[in-house]
């Protein structure tokens, strides 16, 4: 009987080693080098596309970061008749779902994406050649070229904002105020651990420009020279506003009510999502924008509109995408400060600045560059984190 | 040879054997298997870390993650701190659920206490509602100027600002899980009091011993065992726990082994998060094994013998009535007013003000508004998904119950019927492993074991199968417990004298021992239902679009933000439990209660 047991475990043993070692992609790291093998401009018209799009059916599956999305595609829905199934899904789940559906090529997977998160859609989905970048003649011509791999769809920003019940902006006008004792415990954004856009502004920083940039604001700020303690001026001034009482939270919404509230004794300030500050006097939230922060006010990031390598609806998945740049797919957006298409056509909100204003003071994060140094910063963070 | 093959035959032939060897196939691939797969993704380069581990490619065979958690100059945060503060955390809610719950327990089983009924009732709230709605409630309590927003109830009520420590941290982490858990130690220990023979005490008492050392050397011994278990199930729930330190954790930068193996499954080094959940199972293991040596002997403690069973009620006399009170005050505090707390945040546009003109029930029945306005989704009771995911969350819970309980049951029945054999002994270690693999890396390697096909077993992902088969593995051990403590009091002879006259065995279990069993099999389906109905980490990766259930929405509400939506989804979860729950306690006399203590 202790044979049979043996035996039977045995066998477990070895279907487990199998299968485990089964899981791992064995596509490996095949980053074309050539520009153009990223990508190939598709020359099917919008109507063909449509044509072919009725035909295969629906529903289009779309997983998102954003929610606005669904309300573009109700429209997309209202006028070619092609159902569509919207999931809101965070990126680092999203990332994980999209791996394993199309490792799995289960039924039923999701055709489009609109993921952030660079670092890890370039390190796991387009290397991995799960996600296929599609462009055709139109949204190459909508977009600029650096846009089009990886395909960016829209841009978020999030930026230095502050309470402004007690104080003017004159507090927030250089980045090292945040790292000021004086300023102890008031500088709030969101954990890099739960949202990776985050870590990769972090990343940015990294950049040669960007660590001279917060050279020179520290000896504006203080007057002498930035003694480092850390390898470069990027990992100083992280290290210092986490020393310096960084309050960490889960939802841009709930920092943003949490540094706008009235009648607070602290002045607050906090780098996160600009569509929240719009909510701000439906809410009876007090908020400024610190866009007098010198050098950096914040970032911006991609949102990348992506179709899996093995979607089912293919052409419903491509149209939708082309609709969801056109002004008419846009619409739900127009009203959103914070969000930008990445059709330069599409005019920001109503008070908002263009994405391309916003970027003299604002940090872009280049999927490149964040993929290949995203590992040291989240190791540095988490050498400082407690 | 033929004798072997006589030997085999006789083994085949009797139907609990089939069972064991059933459980150990099925179960070697369910829950082995995962745990091999942990260890091998401990050894790996994964897609993200390619960039980490210099000149690797994926799927090599690396030490980097072992090197870099346990001997690195960063280890202390990577893993040691988080390490110890789980430790404190898991001790301290097991110190704070076996003195709440074991006290009142006590109270309950063995005073003239006031209001017992309505008591016991509201003393299962919180572990109805998902742990980490009660961490929200206790911020939207005790939230201090610390992080900002809107003062916290207590201070608005008080004009007291709460302290750091009691606001963020440790502390309320421990509190909230040790209170979420309480009713474990009231279970198990309101159990034995209950059914103690009461020949002890009256020995004790005809000798004139006094009161004290009755205590000490009777109840306590008695109820020890019940102790240990207590603290066994709630030390791995507690270690496991992750929405709570994340929400009352982060703010003061406050990780345990859970948030730390989050960032790290989430970043850019998910081989760390695998040797954490690894540590995390042989802590878990380890604690189990040290408390099979201590009480292994004793396992059939609460035989019913039909004795005497009229146990001294100690009287409380003119303490009774403050006693009552101060407990009846504790109870709401953690059933009621944290259910007044959702309902009234679900229905206030503004944060913090509470006049008349700022309610709304847009959050309930309103149309979505533009995309700019706060009630930019539409009201909970009109909202498609909302109802999609909660008929998700009724459908997945009944399954994985009617899984869980009747391989529990049927587990408990094999494991007693062979009690002394390897097998009954491997088998039943076997069913209480899922209950120390943390949910997340349980998800984490289902996902990945059963997105592509493997021999004759089809790739499950995205289906709803594979969210029916991890819940019925996870919530197994519940019901095979409660199923092995009830078969031990049931006495052989019964079946015996059934097989003796020629019943055959399907004809035994469903006319003897089923029926005898009954509440005891009702109650095995009703704890992995309730469970099901408020988990999140074990399905949120495994669900897609067509099967997401309530809880994951919930969750992502809740980390957005979305605080009215969240706060209706959440009253509507324990509304819906809490129904079904005393439904079925009224339609067939099952419990919670009787789930968890057998």
């Amino acid at each position: 009987m202790k044979r049979l047991f043996k035996l039977l475990l045995a066998t477990i043993m070895v279907l487990s080693m199998a299968a485990c070692s089964s899981n791992e992609p064995n596509t490996g790291n095949n980053t074309p080098d050539e520009p153009e093998d990223l990508y190939v401009i598709d020359t099917t018209s919008f109507d063909d596309l449509v044509a072919k799009a009725q035909e295969e059916g629906g529903p289009i599956r779309i997983y998102s970061t954003h929610s606005s999305v669904e309300k573009g595609a109700a429209l997309f829905t209202a006028k070619y008749g092609i159902e569509v199934e919207f999931t809101q899904i965070g990126d680092a789940e999203m990332i994980e779902k999209v791996a394993n559906e199309v490792r799995a090529g289960v039924e039923g997977g999701v055709d489009l994406i609109f993921v952030q998160d660079g670092a890890r859609l370039k390190n796991e989905l387009l290397d991995t050649g799960y996600v296929v970048n599609y462009v055709n003649e139109r949204i190459a011509a909508m977009l600029p070229e650096e846009d089009l791999f990886p395909l960016v769809f829209q841009y978020c920003s999030k930026v230095f904002i502050y309470n402004s019940e007690n104080q003017d902006g004159s507090r927030w006008e250089n980045i090292w105020a945040v790292t000021d004792p004086a300023n102890y415990g008031l500088f709030q954004m969101k954990d890099t651990g739960s949202e990776g856009v985050n870590a990769n502004f972090f990343t940015m920083l990294l950049k040669e420009e960007n660590i001279q940039k917060l050279e020179e604001a520290y000896k504006d700020y203080y007057g002498t020279d930035l003694v480092l303690t850390e390898e470069n001026a990027a990992y100083e001034w992280i290290k210092l506003a986490y020393q310096n009482g960084l309050i960490l939270g889960t939802s841009d919404t709930k920092i943003c009510e949490a540094v706008g509230a009235a009648g607070q004794n602290q002045d607050f300030i906090g780098l996160f999502t600009l569509n929240k500050y719009a909510k701000k006097d439906e809410k009876g939230l007090i908020l400024e924008i610190a866009d007098d922060m010198n050098p950096i006010a914040g970032f911006f990031y991609p949102i990348y509109g992506l179709i899996s390598a093995k979607a089912e609806h293919p052409y419903g998945a491509q149209a939708l995408l082309e609709y969801l740049y056109t002004p008419e797919g846009w619409a739900p957006w127009t009203s959103r400060v914070g969000d930008y298409s990445a059709n330069t056509e599409n005019a920001p909100a109503k008070g908002d600045k263009t994405i391309a204003e916003w970027s003299k003071v604002l940090v872009r994060e280049d999927a490149a560059f964040v993929a290949e140094h995203r590992a040291e910063m989240e190791d540095f963070i988490q050498s400082i984190a407690q | 040879m033929k004798r072997k093959i006589n030997h085999l035959l006789a083994f085949l032939k009797k139907p609990q054997n089939l069972i064991l060897l059933f459980f150990v196939v099925t179960l070697g691939y369910l829950v082995l298997f995962p745990l091999v797969c942990i260890v091998k993704d401990t050894f790996v380069v994964h897609a993200s870390e390619v960039m980490r581990v210099k000149g690797s490619k994926i799927g090599d065979f690396t030490t980097y993650h072992w090197v870099k958690v346990f001997a690195d100059k960063n280890s202390a945060t990577i893993f040691y701190t988080p390490l110890f503060n789980t430790m404190k955390v898991a001790l301290g809610a097991c110190f704070v659920a076996i003195s709440f719950g074991g006290s009142f327990a006590w109270l309950v089983t063995r005073t003239d206490l006031r209001w017992k009924g309505i008591l016991t009732k509201l003393f299962m709230f919180p572990y109805i509602m998902p742990s980490w709605t009660l961490a929200l409630a206790w911020m939207n309590f005790f939230k201090n100027s610390t992080v900002g927003g809107a003062q916290g109830i207590f201070t608005a009520l008080t004009g007291i600002v709460t302290p750091n420590w009691f606001a963020y941290g440790g502390f309320p982490i421990t509190m909230v899980i040790g209170l979420h858990y309480a009713p474990f130690a009231y279970i198990l220990i309101g159990g034995i009091l209950r059914n103690m023979d009461a020949n002890l005490e009256e020995a004790a008492i005809i000798l004139k011993t006094k009161r004290s050392r009755m205590f000490m050397e009777i109840t306590i011994p008695m109820v020890m065992p019940a102790v240990l278990s207590t603290f066994i199930l709630v030390f791995s729930s507690a270690m496991s726990a992750f929405a709570v330190p994340q929400f009352l954790g982060l703010p003061v930068r406050y990780y345990v082994l859970t948030t730390q193996m989050f960032r790290n499954l989430n970043g850019t080094n998910p081989g760390y998060g695998y040797i954490i959940a690894l540590v995390m199972i042989l802590i878990a293991l380890i604690i189990m094994f040290v408390n099979q040596a201590v009480i292994g002997k004793r396992k059939s403690y609460t035989t019913v013998t039909g004795k005497s069973a009229n146990i001294s009620q100690f009287k409380l006399k003119k303490f009774r009535t403050p006693i009552s009170s101060l407990f009846l005050v504790l109870v709401l505090c953690v059933s009621v007013i944290p259910m007044i707390s959702f309902l009234l945040q679900s229905m206030i546009k503004i944060q913090g003000n509470y006049s008349p003109s700022n309610f709304t029930l847009d959050f309930w029945i309103g149309a979505a508004a533009a995309s700019d306005k706060i009630n930019d989704k539409a009201g909970i009771l009109i909202n498609a998904d909302v109802w999609k995911g909660l008929f998700n969350s009724l459908k997945l819970s009944i399954v994985a119950a009617l899984g869980a309980g009747t391989f529990g049951f049927l587990a408990g029945y094999a494991i007693v019927k062979q009690r002394g054999t390897w097998l009954s002994r491997f088998v039943e270690n076997l069913t209480f492993i899922p209950y120390l693999i943390p949910s997340m890396a349980f998800s984490v390697i289902y996902l990945s074991m059963f997105a592509v096909r493997h021999g004759p077993i089809p790739a499950l992902y995205g289906s709803f199968a594979i969210l029916a088969i991890i819940g019925t593995v996870k919530y197994l051990p519940m019901a095979s417990r409660s199923g092995v403590n009830s078969m031990l009091q049931l006495s052989h002879e019964i079946e015996e004298a059934a097989m003796i006259v020629g019943v055959p065995w399907w004809k035994r279990m469903t006319q003897i021992i089923v029926p005898i069993q009954k509440s005891t099999v009702i109650s095995g389906y009703l704890l992995p239902f309730i469970s099901s109905m408020r988990e999140l980490s074990l399905y949120v990766l495994l669900v897609t679009p067509a099967n997401k259930v309530l809880t994951t929405i919930l969750f992502q509400y809740n980390e957005k933000g979305w605080d009215q939506y969240a706060n209706a989804i959440n009253f509507v979860i324990i509304v819906f439990v809490l129904v079904i729950n005393f439904g079925i306690e009224r339609l067939t006399g099952a419990s919670i209660e009787k789930g968890v203590g057998g």
